[in-house]
């Protein structure tokens, strides 16, 4: 089974945002906030609202069953 | 009991694997749980990571190191160590009057990233000048300092209410009277004439 697309980049864009955080929370510096809420709260909304984009837009199952059976 | 930190950091590992394991064995979002699982590591997580960092963060915006970590604010922060009683900040950040790694957010409650959106972006304004602008030199508070900010601390201590604070009460209240700019306690960061003082050096 394959993944869409949408996903994918999302989960990349996921991981990007965390691995972000997880480096800005090493410093108390105004970079690193900036580092964290700039950089890493982008990779985090887009992954999110790309994430929450591709189930809204995702076709349900059950209608490729409909369709091969009629 | 693990500090709030590791747990974060915990949760942002757990979070990191979820999705590496999707991404990588995209099968097991098929069943029920998997879904629900995927809609854990794709959404759920990544927000409570994102609104629990961001706590983090404004917690230690708090800390003293945080302010100072702006070259402009060096001498504000010798300014702490001046071997001099007559100076405010000095007398209070010496005796631990106030908490020593968060000096300058407890009498600055409402500065930088403490305040309004129109003081928020303040904030932002100074981490740009700092490493693309110009700052403003002398640096000053953008509002009269805040008798409040004493206050908290002094208003119903025994030493304050005494026989010269409590008549004026109001208008140190109202903001009337302040405190350190109306010849009372006027001695505060005195950065121009640093120089001219010995500082403290704390004993280890």
């Amino acid at each position: 089974m394959g993944i869409p697309r949408a996903f994918r980049i999302s989960g990349v864009l996921l991981v990007l945002g965390l691995c972000t955080e997880a480096i800005s929370l090493r410093w108390v510096h105004p970079l690193a906030f900036i580092a964290f809420f700039v950089i890493g709260g982008a990779f985090l909304a887009a992954g999110v609202l790309l994430f929450l984009y591709s189930l809204v837009g995702m076709r349900p199952a059950r209608d490729t069953h409909d369709s091969g059976g009629n | 009991m693990p500090s709030p930190l590791a747990l974060l950091y915990g949760l942002l590992g757990i979070t990191i694997v979820l999705l590496v394991l999707i991404l990588a064995r995209p099968s097991i979002t098929v069943s029920i749980g998997g879904k629900i699982l995927a809609f854990l590591a794709f959404c759920a997580l990544p927000v409570l990571c994102g609104v629990w960092g961001l706590s983090e963060h404004f917690e230690r915006s708090k800390q003293t190191s945080f302010c100072l970590s702006c070259h402009i604010m060096g001498s504000y922060g010798r300014s702490l160590y001046v071997d001099d009683m007559n100076h405010i900040p000095a007398a209070h950040f010496q005796n631990h009057r106030i908490p020593a790694d968060e000096a300058c957010y407890t009498c600055h409650t409402d500065y930088a990233m403490y305040g309004t959106i129109g003081v928020k972006l303040h904030g932002l304004r100074h981490v740009y000048v700092q490493y693309l602008g110009t700052a403003m030199n002398p640096i000053h508070l953008y509002e009269p300092f805040n008798n409040r900010e004493c206050l908290h601390c002094h208003e119903g201590a025994r030493s304050f209410e005494d026989d010269t604070h409590t008549p004026m009460m109001d208008m140190l209240k109202s903001n009337q009277l302040s405190c350190i700019s109306s010849g009372c306690h006027d001695t505060v960061h005195n950065i121009d004439a640093l120089g001219k003082f010995k500082q403290w050096s704390p004993a280890n």
